[in-house]
Formats: structure tokens, C-alpha cells, sequence
């Protein structure tokens, strides 16, 4: 069996190792004997949505982001959601979660059209990388950094946020899940997006290693995409789980400590019962 | 500390004593190299008859320089006199906007390299090359500037000011690559952000560079090594060409990382007018603490290696197995809860060509259990026999149990970000085999460093 997976911008969107999305999809294909055709969609090239099973693209700040949303819109914009509706599977993070959404708006009001994928937006509420922001501080004081929690249907996924301002849901948008701890998409409690197989997040770290579910339904939309059904061998986890489980108890090491108004305000009672209880 | 009493009572404490160095003061910094870059130059600085006043090691933002300047004054509150007095400081680079409001006509600028480091804390690359072109708006004409020509980032770093440039770089294309690092924070090029081409990468991002688009290159370095051999896990030669002279350098420290920081070392005393003759004392550098620091434990060699950023674990392991001979490692990674909580760049550290020379790795640290995940993805418990992994979170009980696994008489190499390193190190220091105090371990903050 194969699968192809397009890779968007390996060399701009990658700024949070993410990398480590693809190489954990191509290592778990490869421990079941499929094989994955990666291919590196950078500046200018087309989409070809009949050939992709799979596509992937990383995070990236407002300058990688500025760079590429002209390519994303006017190049491979109709071709991604193409092959959504075909049934490709799809994993968005970060920056490039944000410019799959409607538009996303920067700091200093200047818009980056989206590929409407995601009935998402994003805005910029301050400085991120603005003129006033003098000092590393000021710029982080305006970030949600720090561990997230989030429930997706019956499974948690763990991860990394870091970014500026929030994204906002419009009425066709299904989150991704419920935020448990952390911040999400914008702290209203809601984290990422998901339309069909496609899945938006600003869950890092990367986020596949740890979260092997999410990876693992990643790979089963590619492999019905391409051949009708999948069939998952299960693997051995137990290094996977260990990091999930550890990234649990961070975070619930963070509910405990002062770690700025974003988090305590978005953790919600029952994502506080949720995480404290360690499930 | 006495240097941050001295700023509560005096604000411009650092910047009056600094203004009275007779010969002024060199800042250096960049992600990485900037200490033993620091420390390479203090030697030729007093080897040529100068007395510089140097700031700790990892003491780089404002307070670790004042505290440096007050411990070198008088009781008068000045500094003795000395004709021969000179600054050398490592800078922190996300503090350079503040340092150079303080010392505000230093002598010259050393810049080592722009990495992705620290995500939580610097952010982006390009955020951090956008401060410090901000704060160097107000520098002297005067001011000298020495940059690293292999680095896109910092060859074109300002260049719209008239400053003086001097460029280093690595001529000898032998131990380069074909292609860029498959690391993440590849530059676009510094004028038209179009795509960068490299003839040789040494590492990461760092080669011989030149844009598609516009056409902008590397510019020709004045001060360049002609011939660099990697010696294996313990040194380096280098030979050196200056405008004036051709020295063979032989770096008791390994890795091209080195070879970068010597070259930054002789280009900045190439700029203060140092004679060439001094530019062997390099020769004489010792690590620094945990920069492949050298420690005896029952009989095995241990050697402590600071390893903080994708790049620099990267370059730290492939200077330990660049010889490919399979050695003990332990490999730790730790976080820094609340200030530096990202850990996301081992995904770039390039593990997957090292896979079968680590036997029975030991790996360690509060994201050990992160860094067990990447090894798997990177193939390294498909290597064969000796494969079998280890995790054990402690830093001590992961050295006792490492040292316990390696044969007697054989070398073993920790590999970690600081605060294992720290534990590990402390440790040795409790069982008598390390005398000195690791000064970076006062403070906690002293661990970002």
C-alpha cells in the first residue's frame, strides 16, 4: 500500500519542529509496511488534488506567514480544498491553521486573505512583532505559551501553544475539541477545526508524536481516500503514551501555579475536575 | 548581586564605568559561540598586553555586565587606572537593544550566527535579527563590525549602515555538505526574501550562500580558514589567512562549531590591531563549564557538553561521532517551566544520521520522555542489538546508570540542555571530582543563559 502526502512549504512553515508531523506519519506508515510518497509543495507549485491522500503544513510566524498566504490563496487554495472534499486528509497547525481559515488579520490591521477551508479568522489584538514592542516581554505578554489540554471526542490530545491573538469560529465551523487547559483557539474554550478529514490546530510540540490517535486518523483518511477502507495495524505506544502522559501532568502542574490570566481564565471547572483527576 | 545593587542605586553605573575603559569594549554575540568565542579572544587579548575585563560566562544581560564592571572598580567608584584596560563581553542577543543603550559607543560589534533558539523566549529569527538592526541605528560610524559571511543573517545584518565590516568565514570546502541542514530556520535572502542556493553548507544554514533571485552572495571574508581538519572528538586545526598573515591553529576543542568560533575570535582581533603572533594563544583555550568540559570519574573520561538548540546538539553529537565509532552517550533534555516550556526543536535536531552510534543510549531530563519519542522516529531503536533504550527522568541516577553500562577505562559523553547538565555536574562536584563552582549555577536565571 501507498500514500501520498504533500508537504507544504518544508522550508518556510516548519518553525516549531514541525517537521516531526511528517517524519511521525512516514515512520508509523512504515512500521505497517505502507509506504508514503512525500512530495514538497513549495512557492509556485501546483496542487494536483486527485493525486494527495494526505496534506500537511506546519506553523510559522507573521513573516513566514506573509510569505507564503499570496502562494496559499491564488495557487493551491482551490486545489486544497478539492482534495478535502475528495476525502484527503489533512493536519493544519499553527500559522497555517490560521491562513486555511476565511482571512487573518495582523497586528497593525494589514489582512491575509485564507483559503476558507476553516470557517475560521484570526486576529492579531497587539504587538506581536510591532514597533512598540521594545523588549521580549512585552511581546510575550500578549502570547498564549504554555501546555494544552484538549478533548477530542473520546480521546485527549496534548501539545504546545504559542501564539498571538485568537481565532474565531463562524457559524459553519466545528471545533476540533474542547479546550480542558490552556488557551485554544481564542479562549472561549473551543481549540482548532475539523471539516471532514481535515483538522486545524495550534496544538505544537509537535504535536503527532504524542498524540498517536490523531496521527493514526490522519493516516486512515489517507488510506480510505486512496483505497476505500483502512485497515490500522496497532503499534506499540508505550514511549508515545509516556510523553502524553507526561504532558498531562505539566499541565495540570500548571493549574496549580500562577502562570498568567490566560490560562486561569480559560480553564474551565470541568477541565480543571478533567486534568486535576489526571484521565 | 553587586551589579544589579549598583543599577538600583546608579542607572548609568554600567554606562559611566564602561565609557572609562581606555580602550573601549568589544561586545560579542549571537545564538551560539558567543562564550568560548569570548574566551578565545581573552587570550589573545592578553597575549598581546591587554587587560580585559570580561563578564561571566553566561552573565550576559545587563546586570551579569554591570556586576563585571562594579567587581573591576575601585573603591572611588571608578576604575584604576589602566592604559592597557579593555571590555570583552558576551552579550546576550535578545539584551543587545538594551546593553547598547548603555554602552553606547562601543569598540567593536563580533556577531557569531543567528539560530532558532529559545522559541518561547526570542521567537523568531528574523524578530531577533529585526531588534538588534533596530538598536544598532544609534551606533558610531566609528563602531567596528565583524560578521560572520557565512551566515546570511548576520553577513547583510545592518547592512544599510557605513560602519566599518570586517567578514571571517570557512574557504576549505572539504568538510562542507552539498545541501542545507534539513533543519527548519533555513534564512530567504536578506534583500528580495527570494531563495537561497548554497555551493557548501558547514552546518545548519551556515555555507557558501548566494540568492537566486537577486543575486546577492557571501561576501569574500577577509580573515578565512583555508584548511580546516576535524580531529576527531577532541580537537580541531585550522589554518587561518588574514590580510597581514597565514596561521595553523590547533583548536583543543572539536566540532566546525569551534573552527567558527576561532575564526570570529582572530577576525575581532584582527579589528583591535592585535599582532598576528597572538593569535596562537587561542591555541591555549580550555573548555568552559560544560563546553566539552573534561571531568575523571573512576577511571572513565567524562565529558559534560552544553547542548541548548537544535544546531547546537546537533553539531555537539556530531563532533563526538563525527569519527563514526560508536561511543556511551547520555542524552538529556530538560524544559524550563514557565519561562521556557518549548522543547519542539529536538524535531530538528538531525538524530536520524547518528542512528547506530550511540550504544544502549541512556536518556534523561523532565522531557526525557519526549526525547525517548524522537529517537524512536529517528530509527535509533532499530539499530541493532546494542539499541535497547533507557529512560530514566533523574539526571543522577541516568550519569550512575550510563557510567555503570560503559566499560571500564571508556570515555563517556553527556549531552544535554543545562539544567540536567547542572544536576549532573553539582552531583560531581558533591563526590569530589569536580573542585570549581560552576558560577552559572547561582541564580536561577543564570540557567536561560
Amino acid at each position: 500500500m501507498k500514500i501520498c502526502l504533500g508537504y507544504l512549504y518544508p522550508d518556510v512553515m516548519a518553525t516549531y519542529g514541525d517537521r516531526g508531523n511528517v517524519e511521525t506519519v512516514v515512520r508509523r506508515c512504515e512500521w505497517r509496511d505502507i509506504s508514503v510518497a512525500v512530495t514538497e509543495l513549495r512557492l509556485g507549485d501546483a496542487i494536483v488534488p486527485e493525486a494527495l491522500d494526505l496534506i500537511m503544513i506546519g506553523g510559522g510566524g507573521e513573516a513566514q506567514q506573509r510569505l507564503i498566504a499570496p502562494d496559499l490563496y491564488k495557487v493551491k487554495g482551490a486545489g486544497i480544498r478539492e482534495a478535502v472534499d475528495l476525502g484527503a486528509g489533512a493536519l493544519a497547525v499553527g500559522g497555517g491553521y490560521e491562513l486555511l481559515g476565511r482571512f487573518c488579520q495582523l497586528e497593525r490591521g494589514a489582512e491575509l486573505p485564507g483559503v476558507e477551508l476553516f470557517d475560521v479568522w484570526t486576529m492579531r489584538h497587539s504587538a506581536v512583532l510591532g514597533d512598540h514592542s521594545g523588549t521580549i516581554s512585552d511581546v510575550r505578554a500578549d502570547r498564549a505559551i504554555g501546555e494544552l489540554v484538549v478533548r477530542w471526542g473520546a480521546r485527549l490530545l496534548v501539545g504546545f501553544e504559542n501564539h498571538g491573538g485568537g481565532t474565531y469560529l463562524g457559524p459553519t465551523a466545528q471545533p476540533l475539541g474542547q479546550v480542558l487547559s490552556g488557551h485554544g483557539n481564542n479562549g472561549d474554550g473551543t481549540e482548532g477545526a475539523i471539516r471532514a478529514n481535515a483538522v486545524g490546530t495550534h496544538l505544537r510540540g509537535p504535536c503527532l508524536p504524542k498524540n498517536p490517535a490523531l496521527a493514526d486518523f490522519l493516516i486512515g483518511a489517507a488510506l480510505t481516500r486512496r483505497y476505500g477502507a483502512a485497515d490500522l495495524l496497532p503499534l506499540g505506544d508505550d514511549l508515545e503514551q509516556a510523553a502524553h502522559q507526561a504532558a498531562m501532568q505539566r499541565a495540570r502542574a500548571a493549574t496549580h501555579t500562577t502562570h498568567g490570566k490566560l490560562r486561569r481564565a480559560a480553564l474551565t471547572k470541568a477541565g480543571l475536575a478533567h486534568v486535576r483527576a489526571g484521565r | 548581586m553587586p551589579g544589579q545593587v549598583a543599577l538600583t542605586i546608579d542607572p548609568a553605573a554600567l554606562a559611566d564605568l564602561v565609557a572609562e575603559i581606555p580602550r573601549g569594549a568589544v561586545l560579542v554575540t549571537g545564538s551560539n559561540g558567543k562564550g568560548t568565542t569570548c574566551r578565545m579572544l581573552s587570550q589573545v587579548m592578553r597575549t598581546a598586553g591587554l587587560h580585559p575585563i570580561v563578564n561571566q560566562e553566561g552573565s550576559n544581560q545587563r546586570s551579569g555586565l554591570a556586576t563585571a564592571m562594579v567587581a573591576h572598580s575601585a573603591a572611588t567608584g571608578h576604575l584604576p587606572a589602566d592604559r592597557q584596560a579593555i571590555g570583552l563581553f558576551e552579550v546576550d542577543e535578545g539584551s543587545m537593544p538594551e546593553i547598547l543603550r548603555h554602552i553606547r559607543r562601543p569598540k567593536a560589534l563580533v556577531f557569531t550566527n543567528i539560530f532558532r533558539d529559545q522559541l518561547d523566549r526570542y521567537l523568531e529569527p528574523a524578530y531577533t535579527k529585526m531588534l538588534l538592526e533596530r538598536a544598532m541605528q544609534t551606533l558610531p560610524e566609528g563602531t567596528a563590525l565583524v560578521l560572520n559571511a557565512d551566515d546570511p543573517r548576520i553577513a547583510c545584518l545592518a547592512s544599510g549602515l557605513t560602519n566599518p565590516r570586517i567578514y571571517y568565514g570557512m574557504d576549505d570546502t572539504d568538510p562542507g555538505r552539498d545541501s542545507a541542514d534539513p533543519t527548519s530556520d533555513c534564512p530567504r535572502c536578506p534583500r528580495c526574501d527570494g531563495e537561497l542556493s548554497y555551493t557548501c553548507v558547514y552546518y545548519a544554514h551556515l555555507g557558501h550562500w548566494r540568492c537566486e533571485g537577486c543575486g546577492l552572495a557571501r561576501p569574500q571574508p577577509q580573515v578565512r580558514a583555508t584548511k580546516v581538519d576535524l580531529m576527531g572528538p577532541s580537537s580541531a586545526h585550522l589554518q587561518v589567512v588574514t590580510p597581514t598573515a597565514e596561521s595553523v591553529l590547533e583548536i583543543p576543542l572539536p566540532g566546525l562549531y569551534n573552527a567558527y568560533n576561532a575564526l570570529a575570535a582572530v577576525a575581532a582581533a584582527e579589528e583591535c590591531e592585535l599582532p598576528d603572533s597572538s593569535f596562537s594563544a587561542i591555541e591555549r583555550i580550555t573548555a568552559g563549564s560544560l563546553r566539552m568540559e573534561k571531568v575523571e570519574v573512576a577511571g572513565h573520561d567524562v565529558y559534560l557538553a552544553l547542548a541548548k538548540n537544535s544546531n547546537g546538539y546537533t553539531e555537539v553529537l556530531r563532533a563526538v561521532l563525527g569519527d563514526r565509532k560508536p561511543k556511551r552517550v547520555l542524552l538529556g533534555l530538560n524544559d524550563f517551566p514557565g519561562k521556557q516550556p518549548d522543547t519542539s526543536w529536538i524535531w530538528d535536531v538531525d538524530f536520524a544520521s547518528l542512528t547506530g552510534l550511540v550504544t544502549a543510549p541512556v536518556v534523561c531530563g523532565n522531557r526525557a520522555a519526549d526525547l525517548a519519542v524522537r529517537l524512536k522516529y529517528a530509527g535509533w531503536l532499530e539499530a541493532g542489538p546494542d539499541a535497547d533504550l533507557v529512560v530514566e527522568p533523574d539526571p543522577v541516577r541516568a550519569f550512575q546508570l550510563a557510567l555503570a553500562r560503559t566499560s571500564p577505562g571508556q570515555p563517556l559523553w553527556v549531552v544535554s540542555t543545562s539544567v540536567v547538565l547542572g544536576q549532573v555536574r553539582d552531583w560531581l562536584r558533591h563526590q569530589g571530582y569536580v573542585k570549581e563552582v560552576w558560577r552559572e549555577q547561582r541564580g536561577s536565571a543564570r540557567w536561560l543563559a
